[in-house]
Formats: C-alpha cells, sequence, structure tokens
C-alpha cells in the first residue's frame, strides 16, 4: 500500500508540473500585452517598456521560463502584476472561501443525488419520475441552474441575499446550484449499484439468513455503493476547488475562480499560474485522498498492483 | 453416510419426527411458465437427498423456492414443510425470523455469495447478533468457534479476512458454518463443489459428512456430478423439465435405472470413467425443452431413444418399485400408484388419471411409509441402454 502511494504521488507531481508547464506556454500564445494591461493610458512607449523591463517581460521567453520554474521549484509563486502583492497571500484567502463552497456542494450532490439514487431503487413507482428529474437536471447548464434560483430564492421570496459575499447565508444557493447539478449523477451511481447489489448472491446469502431489508440495506448493500460513491467525491472536490467559475461569477462568490476570471483580463500572468496549479494540486491531491479513503472501505482495492 | 441413515429411518417407529424436508405438489411458475412442475419430494433427518438433472431442469428453483428465496415474481404453489412447517405460509416477518434456524443455505459460488466487504467473521457473527440477540463482542467470539467447526485452521485470523483473501475451499467452509451455524434441521447446498478443484471437493464433501454426522440434519444436495452423487447420497431424485422422473436409493439408480434419462446420465458417466482415448462419448441427443405453459404427454419424449405414440399422449407417472415391475405399461386407473403420478403432476398435464382431489390423501399416507422405493416409470421401463 506504501508503494502504491509512493507511486501515485510521483505521478500527481509529474502531473502537476505538466499543468504548469502547458499553462505557462498558453500565457504567451494568448494575444495582448501584459504592461498595456497594467498601464492602459500610457502614452509613451518608454513608459511601458520600464514595466517591461521591471516585470523581466523583455527577456527571452527560456529565460523567463527557467526564472519561474527556478521559484516555483522554492514554493514561490511570484508577485501579482496589478495587486503588487504575493500571489501565495491572493489565492490562500481564495482558496479557503471556495473549499466552502466545494465542500457544501458536495454535501448537497451527494444528499440529493444518494436520495434519488435510492428512492428510484426502492420504490419502483417513483423510477419514473426520478428518471425525469435526472434528465431535466443534466441538461440544464449551471448558469441557468444557479440563475433561477436567483431569482426564485433570491428576488422573489427574499430568502437569500442577491448582493453576492461569502457568509453562512450566502453560500446556500450556490451549494444548492452545484448539488442539483452534480446530483443526476450520484443518483446513476447509487442506482446502478444498488441494484447490482440487491441482485447479488451476496444479498441472496443475507436473506436467507433471516437478517430484516432494512439491515441489509445498511449493512450489505450500501456499503458496497459508498465506493464508487467516493471516488466521484473526491474527482468532484478536486475539480471544485480548482474553480467554481460559472456559479461563482453567477452568485458574486469571492472565491478561486472569481480571481482566475479576474486576472485572466488583466493578464495577470503569476496570477493565472498560480490559480492553475493549485487547481490542478487539489484535482491530484483529492483524487489521491478518494484513492485512499477507498481502500479502507473496500478491502479489495488494497492489494498491491501486480 | 451411505446406507445407515435409509436403515435409521426404516427403524424408526411412529414417534419419529418430521421429516427434514416434504415437499408435495411444488410448482414454480415465472410468468405463467413452470419451471418446476409438481415435486414431491422428502428428506429424512441425516438423510443426503441428491437433486440431478441438466442446467435448466429447475433444480436450483425447486431449492430456492423451499427456503423461499424466490424473488416475488416467481408463483410458488404446492406444500413445503420443513421440519414440520411451511415457510410459505407464514407472514413475511415471521419467515424471515425462522428461516435461518429451519434452512441452510449454501450456494454454488461462495465468492459471490459472500459480501467482500465484510470480513467473513463479522458475516457468520451477524447470525447470532440477529437471531440470538448476542452483543458483538460474543457474536465474534461465537462465530470464531463456528470456523472452527467447520475445520478452519487459525479461525481467529481467518474471521477477520475479507472474502477474496480466502482460497475457494475456505470460503466454501464459511458458507458452511453460516449455513450450520443455528443448527437448521435441513440444508440445501446447491452445487456447492462445483467450483473447487477435485481434491478441495473432496475436503468439502468429507466435512459436510461429518458436520451431517454430528447434527443429523437432512442434506438437499443439488449436483450434476454423478461422482458426488455416489460418494455421498442416500437417495436421489432425478429432474427433469421441472418433474421429478425418477426417485429411489442411491444404489439402486446406479444398479438399475428406469427411466431413459437417468440411463443416459449414468451412460454419459461411465463412459467419461471407462471410454478408450478418441472414442465419442456418449451424449443424450438433443436439449432440455423450454418452459411450456400446458405439457401433454413426457417432456423427455423428443430426446427418448423409445419413444412412441404414447410418449406424445401421456405423461409418464411415478410408481413404487413392485407395482412399477407388475404393472408394466399401464397402471389401472384406481392403483395408489396412479394417485400419487396424478398428483405428481397436476393441472392436468397427466390427462388420462384425472383425480379427485382427495386421492391426495391414500397417496401421502404410503408415501410416509418409510423405505419406500419411488421409481420413475416410464411407458418403456423395459427399456436399455
Amino acid at each position: 500500500m506504501a508503494r502504491t502511494l509512493i507511486r501515485r504521488v510521483a505521478f500527481g507531481v509529474i502531473a502537476v508540473l505538466g499543468v504548469a508547464v502547458l499553462a505557462f506556454l498558453l500565457e504567451f500564445v494568448v494575444p495582448g500585452d501584459p504592461a498595456r494591461a497594467i498601464a492602459p493610458r500610457a502614452q509613451s512607449a518608454a513608459v511601458l517598456e520600464n514595466i517591461r523591463i521591471q516585470l523581466h517581460l523583455n527577456r527571452p521567453l527560456v529565460v523567463q521560463f527557467a526564472d519561474y520554474f527556478g521559484e516555483l521549484f522554492r514554493g514561490n509563486l511570484g508577485t501579482s502584476y496589478v495587486q503588487r502583492q504575493s500571489v501565495t497571500s491572493l489565492i490562500m484567502p481564495r482558496l479557503a472561501t471556495t473549499g466552502w463552497l466545494a465542500l457544501a456542494g458536495v454535501v448537497a450532490e451527494v444528499i440529493i443525488g444518494g436520495a434519488l439514487g435510492i428512492l428510484s431503487t426502492l420504490y419502483a413507482r417513483v423510477r419514473a419520475v426520478v428518471a425525469a428529474v435526472n434528465l431535466t437536471l443534466l441538461s440544464l447548464p449551471q448558469f441557468v441552474v444557479g440563475l433561477v434560483l436567483l431569482l426564485i430564492f433570491g428576488f422573489r421570496l427574499h430568502l437569500a441575499p442577491v448582493t453576492g459575499g461569502a457568509g453562512a447565508a450566502e453560500i446556500v444557493l450556490p451549494a444548492l446550484t452545484l448539488g442539483l447539478v452534480g446530483a443526476p449523477w450520484y443518483a446513476q451511481i447509487v442506482a446502478d449499484q444498488m441494484a447490482d447489489s440487491l441482485a447479488s448472491a451476496y444479498v441472496r446469502t443475507a436473506v436467507a439468513k433471516g437478517l430484516s431489508d432494512r439491515y441489509i440495506l445498511w449493512r450489505h448493500v450500501l456499503r458496497n455503493v459508498l465506493s464508487p460513491a467516493i471516488t466521484m467525491i473526491g474527482m468532484d472536490l478536486g475539480a471544485y476547488l480548482s474553480g467554481v467559475v460559472t456559479v461563482e461569477v453567477v452568485f458574486g462568490w469571492p472565491g478561486i475562480g472569481l480571481l482566475a476570471v479576474d486576472s485572466l483580463q488583466n493578464l495577470d500572468r503569476p496570477v493565472v499560474m498560480g490559480t492553475v496549479i493549485v487547481g490542478a494540486v487539489a484535482v491530484v491531491a483529492f483524487n489521491l485522498i478518494a484513492d485512499v479513503l477507498r481502500m479502507y472501505v473496500d478491502p479489495r482495492t488494497r492489494e498491491e498492483p501486480a | 453416510m451411505s446406507a445407515a441413515p435409509v436403515m435409521t429411518v426404516s427403524a424408526s417407529g411412529p414417534g419419529r419426527q418430521a421429516p427434514a424436508l416434504e415437499a408435495d405438489g411444488l410448482r414454480v411458475c415465472y410468468s405463467g411458465l413452470p419451471a418446476v412442475d409438481g415435486v414431491s419430494l422428502r428428506v429424512e433427518p441425516g438423510q443426503v437427498v441428491a437433486l440431478i438433472g441438466e442446467t435448466s431442469s429447475g433444480k436450483s428453483s425447486l431449492a430456492l423456492a423451499v427456503a423461499r428465496l424466490l424473488p416475488g415474481s416467481a408463483v410458488v404453489t404446492g406444500r413445503v414443510e420443513i421440519a414440520g412447517t411451511d415457510l410459505t405460509e407464514l407472514p413475511a416477518r415471521e419467515a424471515r425470523r425462522r428461516r435461518a434456524s429451519l434452512v441452510g443455505y449454501i450456494a454454488q459460488d461462495a465468492m459471490a455469495a459472500l459480501n467482500p466487504v465484510i470480513p467473513v467473521g463479522r458475516q457468520v457473527a451477524e447470525l447470532f447478533r440477529v437471531h440470538r440477540g448476542m452483543r458483538r463482542a460474543d457474536a465474534d467470539a461465537r462465530a470464531v468457534r463456528e470456523l472452527a467447526r467447520v475445520r478452519i485452521d487459525r479461525p481467529e485470523r481467518v474471521a477477520r479476512a475479507y472474502p477474496h483473501q480466502l482460497s475457494g475451499g475456505m470460503r466454501q467452509r464459511v458458507m458452511i458454518a453460516m449455513a450450520m451455524a443455528l443448527s437448521p434441521p435441513l440444508l440445501i447446498a446447491d452445487e456447492p463443489t462445483t467450483a473447487l478443484d477435485v481434491s478441495t471437493q473432496a475436503e468439502i464433501l468429507a466435512l459436510v459428512g461429518e458436520l451431517q454426522a454430528e447434527t443429523g440434519s437432512g442434506i438437499l444436495w443439488i449436483t450434476h456430478d454423478m461422482g458426488v452423487v455416489a460418494e455421498l447420497a442416500d437417495m436421489v431424485a432425478v429432474m427433469y423439465a421441472g418433474r421429478i422422473v425418477e426417485r429411489a436409493p442411491a444404489r439402486d439408480v446406479f444398479d438399475q435405472p428406469q427411466h431413459p434419462y437417468t440411463k443416459g446420465l449414468l451412460r454419459t458417466r461411465r463412459d467419461l470413467r471407462a471410454g478408450r482415448p478418441g472414442e465419442r462419448l456418449y451424449q443424450i441427443e438433443g436439449s432440455p425443452p423450454a418452459l411450456a405453459a400446458n405439457r401433454l404427454g413426457c417432456a423427455f419424449a423428443p430426446r427418448c431413444p423409445r419413444r412412441t405414440e404414447v410418449c406424445d399422449e401421456r405423461a409418464p407417472e411415478l410408481r413404487t418399485q413392485a407395482q412399477h415391475l407388475q404393472a408394466g405399461n399401464a397402471l389401472p386407473d384406481a392403483s395408489p400408484a396412479r394417485q400419487y403420478a396424478a398428483a405428481a403432476s397436476p393441472q392436468g398435464s397427466a390427462p388420462a388419471a384425472g383425480p379427485a382431489p382427495d386421492a391426495r390423501q391414500p397417496e401421502s399416507a404410503e408415501a410416509s411409509q418409510p423405505g419406500t422405493q419411488w421409481l420413475a416409470a416410464c411407458h418403456h421401463p423395459e427399456v436399455s441402454s
């Protein structure tokens, strides 16, 4: 198991580096001059040239690349072009803010999706209804769901704040949006796994042993559903942490996604790089955590691959 | 294991125990089509009855119906008593509560039949927690003892293992431990050795023999392995297309099989053992029939080497050996055996017999005579292979 972990971490580091290199190169493909973005009203070429020299933008790409990755290995993500403060100090509070939203969103997904999946498996009568709900939610993009929720609960019913922010009241609607849009996947996985499990020989054994339906459901069936659900939770947490851009924009949630969008518009390359790298690390880390958790839940995944 | 239990049964007087299993006119239908078509079967305490037949002959449906383990879509009619209790008559809750104390079920594929994410000790312990109200620690300790009882070495260690960490033989031992944990009077073994290698098979057979000697349970052993039958069975019931076509003490089936289908099965086995290399194995021509709602005549007729017109008109009838030998082709309508035959294949599938409902009574009385040899009859008892 330790060997598996070490190998997974090594692959993770390689993946993050690959993402960083790609992002770095892409930034130079994106048209636009950071110097102009910083001083949009500057008339003289000398001022712009001065800015470029300060930011080392005048040096060859290879040198800039070596500089950036040299600093990166020392744990330094650089300094924002626009805000004149370190990228790390810009990103960390945003990461925490997005972290709360990601967590709340995944909790909502699991509850809504799990309930839909369990209901449609156990009660044949609601199966068609659940399927219709799933299909509807699947075909709705995040921003539509977000805007509809905002319209109903914010502007009509005045149950939720509409002004944006990162408080306890503000988190409800964006988390619900993530939950609704993500729920069909969980519903499907739960329903599939439960159906497999209910039809399995081990459930027949459990019935032969005279265990009650509820006992069989909780101890025998749902434990077998847990494993794939955990994998998906890990993937979602990683993906959301790397930025739930649409939801953050719709609800004015000051997270890392909003930061990434702003810095892209400002051509604030160090901040863009920072958000990309932090996002990649989040994806890798949460997938790894999910795999480790899965080993505890499903003993069959514990064995070392040959 | 061999003849002794039969002798015990014959010797026991009127005050003997209820049979481990008594099925009468058992029918299992899936969407109106009978998979089990009026089966009457009895397993005495301490007896091993082998139920043999091809895939899809209805063996497993029969076994699951006895334990009331079939899905709701299956319609089960007829009487099934396990040690005097009819599980199919009880309300669902009551049936669930008592099932494991009445019948232990050993599945064919122990890997699939054990929950992959729960340690096997826990899976045994569950029985004691749910049915005996034991606390977790006590139940776990009891589970270890049960594992030791099925001759598992270092049972403490095995109890903590997950199914995929055990060998096939070990998993099947765990299944047996679970099936026997509450000492049920009846065990149903659904081809439990099919997936195992030969030496493990022998170990499992020996284990079941030993355990049965301790507990005196009756065993219904489903198999299509004649070797297992020879090893273990006291009685043999041969099933074909949902019906029992022959039933007799194991030795008699091997020595003088009556039904052409049984003869075919045995010949296949004889060829396997004694056949010379390069020689073509005997095989019964054709394949078993699909489920049919209303069947006139003998289900085996299309594959039977001695088929005649009468086979298409009349289902064969079960008779006792004595009558069988005397009676030849047709029985007088009023004979008890004829009535038995009619009860065994209801819903007019034996149209010539036309039994009155109360005709079952004398039949049951006769069937309950210990040691009665039930044999198949077909219209061609003189068939020789």
